[in-house]
């Protein structure tokens, strides 16, 4: 399918839920409200024409104003075609639900996130930290403005 | 350690034992620096160099140095590598590992004080000299086999110095 028709596709199903963030890659990229997003996997992974039956990269990411996201790159091998999706979460309880029984993928990505962003993920079969040593105990490093043992900050230009 | 070490201690001092320990420290010696083996075991992206060192277009058998795959038969290692915190504890354990006398090469900006991941990074260790004694620092991202063999031919200057009285103190405790 082409990006035109997945948008179209997934609008129709979702309609306000789902932004549609105007760039000139080749995949259409979203944003899903928070409520809509176990839903809107689902759907990605079931239905017959989107088909999305791969998760190559479920990746967090805060951004310099305080926001934090969860950006899924979805890929269908069958119908060859790709999407991002993305959910925004909140900034002081950032957490959202697991999608490790759509895509089993997600589950080390989950723990991932989880271990160096500190997003909760409900419903995650094995939420342990991934990999980080055994004694970390110095917070979640992939947070701005994280500092810990031995961290030297850039220095400025 | 045992009473064999301070043997030649004893030795030196005994009318003309000079001639004794300094010709067999000439042979222990030469015999070290000729075959130092190394240990097989690369971290990240310098080791793709340090491969290219053994192979046989730069060909460190030219020096007697072929890699062991075991730490118990290497003298020698080479820290080809991005060291994280995680890993430092296994370079430790492989160095101890190793039977004495064992040198160590920190080879590349990562191993030496953490390279391109000295700023903004939390799982890179700033040198590997931290945990363990390093003999030779061989900076470069990564380092041609050029400046590694260079390194080499300073690590057996270095081992040529040696004497066996001075074994009795324990380069480990350093
Ligand atoms: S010094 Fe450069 S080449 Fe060597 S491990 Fe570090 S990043 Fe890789």
């Amino acid at each position: 399918m082409t990006k035109e028709q997945i948008t179209a596709r997934l609008k129709d199903k979702f309609g306000p839920e789902l932004e549609i963030v105007e760039n000139n890659q080749p995949e259409p990229y979203f944003y899903i409200s928070m409520a809509k997003y176990y839903e809107l996997c689902s759907y990605a992974k079931n239905d017959p024409q989107l088909d999305f039956d791969f998760l190559f990269q479920l990746g967090a990411v805060h951004y310099p104003d305080d926001r934090f996201e969860v950006a899924l790159c979805l890929c269908s091998h069958e119908k060859n075609h790709k999407a991002v999706v993305k959910v925004r979460l909140d900034h002081d309880n950032p957490e959202t639900v697991t999608i490790s029984d759509i895509w089993k993928a997600a589950n080390w990505f989950e723990r991932e996130a989880m271990e160096l962003f500190g997003i909760g993920f409900f419903g995650h079969p094995d939420p342990q930290p991934l990999l980080l040593y055994d004694d970390w105990d110095y917070g979640y490093p992939m947070r701005k403005g994280w500092t810990g043992p031995d961290f030297v900050p850039m220095p400025e230009k | 350690m045992g009473i064999i070490e301070k043997v030649p201690a004893y030795i030196e001092r005994l009318p003309g034992g000079g001639i004794v320990t300094t010709s067999m420290d000439w042979v222990l010696n030469q015999s070290r620096a000729s075959s130092l083996w190394y240990m097989l075991f690369g971290l990240a992206c310098c080791a793709i160099e340090m491969m290219a060192a053994g192979a046989s277009r730069y060909d460190f058998d030219r020096f007697g140095m072929i890699f062991r795959a075991s730490p118990r038969q290497a003298d020698l290692m080479f820290v080809a590598g991005t060291v994280t915190h995680k890993m430092s504890k296994r370079v430790k354990l492989l160095y101890e590992q190793m039977a004495e006398p064992s040198y160590v090469f920190a080879m590349g900006g990562c191993a030496c004080n953490g390279g391109p991941f000295y700023y903004d990074c939390y799982s890179v260790l700033k040198g590997i000299d931290q945990v363990i004694p390093v003999d030779i620092y061989i900076p470069g991202c990564p380092p041609r086999p050029e400046s590694l063999m260079e390194g080499c031919l300073k690590l057996q200057e270095k081992i040529k110095k040696e004497k066996m009285s001075d074994w009795a103190s324990d380069r480990k405790e350093v």
